[in-house]
């Protein structure tokens, strides 16, 4: 039965070519914009580099204290203080990495000026993240209690300081005026997952600031390591205990909010409480997704009617000679599904060819985008929902027509 | 004829209506991305008010420990005193962080009057700030050394402000109350309002106060307007000098150049991906349109054949194709107008009312023409119908 409809689909999309062509180029597009932004969204949240162990990790990114009274606020990342007396010392987590938040400076190579990020880190940060080596090694906890000047870059700020060399490893490196002994160099960071990217990264202990400042807020985070994934609801709590203890800095302030959060959660924290940046992001991404789906599939409808009374006459006859309502809704749905599928197999090239042009453009530095399985299988999922969307109305339409006047047109 | 057309379009209401929301949705994004275009457009057209090229930013963090505002102005003064003293360097300003082409906002609340706004952008700069980016001053003076030792502290206002708080009254020498309307500041000059955020956008209502001692403890930028022959060798020579001079902190040189450029990318290429976006769905609508009508009149043929046949010309036919269609379009802008217009009334975003009319008048426009480019290849084909041929069929 199945290959009887896929005989009869073939037939009909050949027999109208130009209602095929826009039916395919609707379809394919739309899956192809859908699958890029898939792709995007499957590359921040889900790309496990540097951090390969983040199902065990929690991540601490803001500090947010409140008057109740004045109406004053004040949120923004921790200070290395806070971190280290309030979250290095939870019991629970095996390590807890703490680093500060990128920030730029100036270095001059030949009279031309180059940008670097820098990042300063503890030692702990090295276990808990998983970044690849492509020559030398981590600085050493003894070398970072020691205030040692030594550093890990990244391979594009060897590229740009160094230029092609062999290796970089025992070299000096200048930035903000300083001179820095590279001790390894680790693969690109893209920038979007902001929380780790930098362009080099430095020991805590060399930092221009004063790490002890007893003040609460500052440029640090801290990611914590969990032994296993059962813990890391009692990690949580633990924090939140540990904060609802924290005593407060100033009297402008009386209370104060930090959370220990997975890495989607604290990706998207927007520093107040009571605006929760998941909830705006997942909101804000499906009312984009629906409005901009909602065009095309108006347009298939359309389309697929115009399609289907156009062969009213076959349906008049199949209908004469018995045929129920649900097996023609059946075929017409099964035919439609064809036809997404084949345009969802266009899609997929497009989408290859626009992934390739955007890595190509280097819009986002280091962000290499690709179709894995998950875009793969979300695409599709897309697809079967488009056909289902688009061929309901119109089959439901056309079972309803009465034979008489299917078999007259 | 233009009623006829519209009882011919009612009793097809059903099977027009699935038509008709595609317009309507088609129309709703036109008008959301020619909104955009007008905002984008209108702000490029108006005035910068002030010279970015040849401008540096240094950026620093807490150079000094000390809770003594004295030694801290000491300090920053033999800052400034170093950079002045090098030939390339035209002129200094201390600045707050919301300094042109960055994200910072620093926003405060002022009265004049009972009429008290808020989120007003504060910008704390010192007396040569006007100089080093060439500030288009509209009216009074702009601050200087005198200043230091006024009761009543000096501000300068843009002239978003001043709309704002004196209309067209004079403002020069007024005073205007803090956010709490304890403390009283003199204005004593009026700038152009500044386009400080790139090119695409405005940034509203500004008041610019002096540097005092005591911000000394948070500041973090300095703007130097530098000569022509300032290249790569002097900045690395100033980059030496200021790290030398603030040997605490971390130094930071930046173009503003180069921030205004990556400031207009930050507008300009999520508006070229909406519109690439946009142009395609419009394509695809185009497409279907046309072929949707284009099957309603081969299904009509012999309606076609017989107005033919009873003496109506080919041009009439296609007029009537044409203005059906066209009559279901304006069904589906009046609605759609019915939404749009609520963007300016309910005042959505604090955009001025006539972008949105003249986003307005552009998507109407824009999809008439969309409209009548689709029907009018299967209006041409409907004329073209042989009346003996179409009848004969029937």
């Amino acid at each position: 039965m199945l290959k009887n409809y896929f005989k009869i689909a073939i037939a009909v999309l050949k027999r109208r070519k130009f209602f095929t062509f826009i039916s395919l180029f609707v379809i394919s597009f739309t899956l192809a914009v859908l699958m890029v932004l898939t792709a995007l969204i499957d590359k921040i949240f889900s790309d496990d580099y540097p951090d390969k162990k983040r199902d065990r990790c929690l991540y601490i990114t803001n500090l947010q204290e409140k008057g109740l009274k004045t109406g004053f606020t004040s949120s923004s990342p921790l200070s290395f203080y806070f971190l280290n007396k309030y979250a290095a010392s939870l019991k629970t987590p095996v390590k807890v990495a703490i680093s500060s938040t990128y920030s730029p400076t100036n270095t001059y190579v030949n009279n031309k000026k180059i940008v670097i990020n820098y990042k300063y880190t503890n030692e702990a940060y090295w276990e808990v993240m998983d970044y690849e080596f492509l020559e030398g090694k981590p600085y050493s906890p003894e070398q970072v209690k020691r205030g040692e000047r030594v550093t890990v870059i990244s391979e594009d700020t060897k590229k740009k300081y160094f230029g092609d060399i062999p290796s970089a490893v025992g070299k000096y490196i200048e930035a903000d005026n300083v001179q820095y002994r590279v001790s390894g160099v680790v693969k690109n960071v893209p920038i979007t997952t902001y929380t780790l990217y930098s362009d080099i990264y430095l020991p805590y202990t060399v930092s221009k600031s004063d790490v002890n400042e007893k003040s609460y807020h500052g440029p640090y985070t801290a990611v914590l390591l969990a032994g296993s994934k059962v813990d890391l609801p009692k990690i949580r709590e633990e924090y939140e205990q540990v904060i609802r203890r924290v005593p407060m800095n100033s009297d402008e302030y009386d209370v104060m909010y930090s959370h220990a959060d997975s890495y989607i959660k604290g990706y998207l924290r927007t520093g107040d409480e009571e605006e929760s940046g998941l909830r705006i992001a997942v909101t804000g991404l499906t009312v984009f997704v629906l409005l901009f789906m909602l065009l095309p599939t108006l347009n298939l409808v359309n389309i697929n009617i115009t399609r289907i009374m156009e062969r009213s006459s076959e349906i008049g006859v199949r209908k004469a000679f018995g045929a129920s309502s649900r097996a023609l809704v059946y075929q017409f749905l099964v035919e439609n599904i064809i036809l997404t599928t084949i345009g969802g197999l266009i899609g997929v090239i497009l989408s290859y060819a626009a992934l390739r042009l955007i890595n190509d453009a280097r819009l986002i530095p280091n962000l290499d985008l690709s179709l894995n399985f998950m875009v793969l299988f979300y695409g599709l999922l897309a697809c079967v929902c488009f056909g289902l969307l688009s061929g309901v109305y119109p089959a439901w339409r056309m079972s309803r027509l009465h034979v008489v006047s299917a078999l007259k047109a | 004829m233009v009623r006829h057309l519209f009882i011919l379009i009612w009793n097809k209401r059903k099977q027009h209506f699935l038509l008709m929301f595609e317009m309507l949705v088609s129309f709703m994004v036109i008008f959301g991305v020619f909104s955009l275009m007008v905002y984008y457009y209108q702000n490029y057209r108006k005035p910068m008010n002030f010279d970015y090229d040849r401008v540096w930013v240094i950026n620093y963090n807490n150079a000094l420990k000390t809770n003594n505002s004295d030694s801290l102005s000491l300090f920053y003064e033999n800052v400034r005193k170093t950079l002045r003293s090098m030939p390339q360097i035209k002129g200094v300003s201390y600045a707050s962080a919301n300094l042109p082409f960055t994200e910072t906002t620093n926003s405060t609340g002022l009265t004049y009057k009972n009429n008290r706004l808020n989120r007003i952008n504060n910008f704390i700069i010192d007396d040569e700030y006007a100089a080093v980016l060439n500030v288009r001053m509209l009216d009074g003076r702009w601050f200087n050394k005198t200043d230091a030792v006024s009761t009543n502290r000096p501000v300068v206002i843009d002239a978003a402000l001043k709309e704002a708080f004196f209309g067209k009254e004079d403002a020069i020498g007024k005073f205007i109350g803090s956010h709490d309307n304890k403390t009283k500041m003199k204005v004593i000059g009026v700038v152009g309002n500044l386009k400080s955020r790139g090119d695409y956008t405005s940034i509203g209502p500004s008041v610019f106060a002096r540097v005092d001692t005591g911000a000394f403890h948070w500041l973090g930028n300095i703007l130097v307007k530098v000569t022509p022959d300032a290249d790569a060798a002097f900045e690395s020579h100033l980059y030496k000098s200021m790290a030398n001079a603030m040997k605490n902190a971390n130094v930071e040189i930046e173009h503003l150049v180069d921030k205004r450029r990556s400031k207009n990318n930050f507008f300009l290429i999520p508006l070229i991906v909406i519109t690439i976006v946009a142009g395609f769905l419009i394509v695809n609508v185009a497409l279907g349109l046309f072929g949707v009508l284009w099957y309603n009149i081969n299904t009509r043929r012999g309606e076609i054949g017989l107005r033919r046949a009873v003496g109506a010309s080919r041009s009439s036919v296609s007029l009537q194709l044409v203005g059906e269609a066209l009559v279901l379009t304006t069904l589906s802008l009046i609605t759609g107008t019915f939404f749009a217009i609520q963007f300016p009334l309910l005042n959505v975003g604090n955009v001025e009312a006539g972008v949105y009319l003249t986003a307005l008048v552009l998507a109407i426009l824009f999809i008439y023409l969309l409209v009548l480019i689709c029907s009018l290849y299967p209006g041409r084909q409907a004329a073209a119908i042989y009346p003996a041929v179409a009848l004969h069929e029937d």
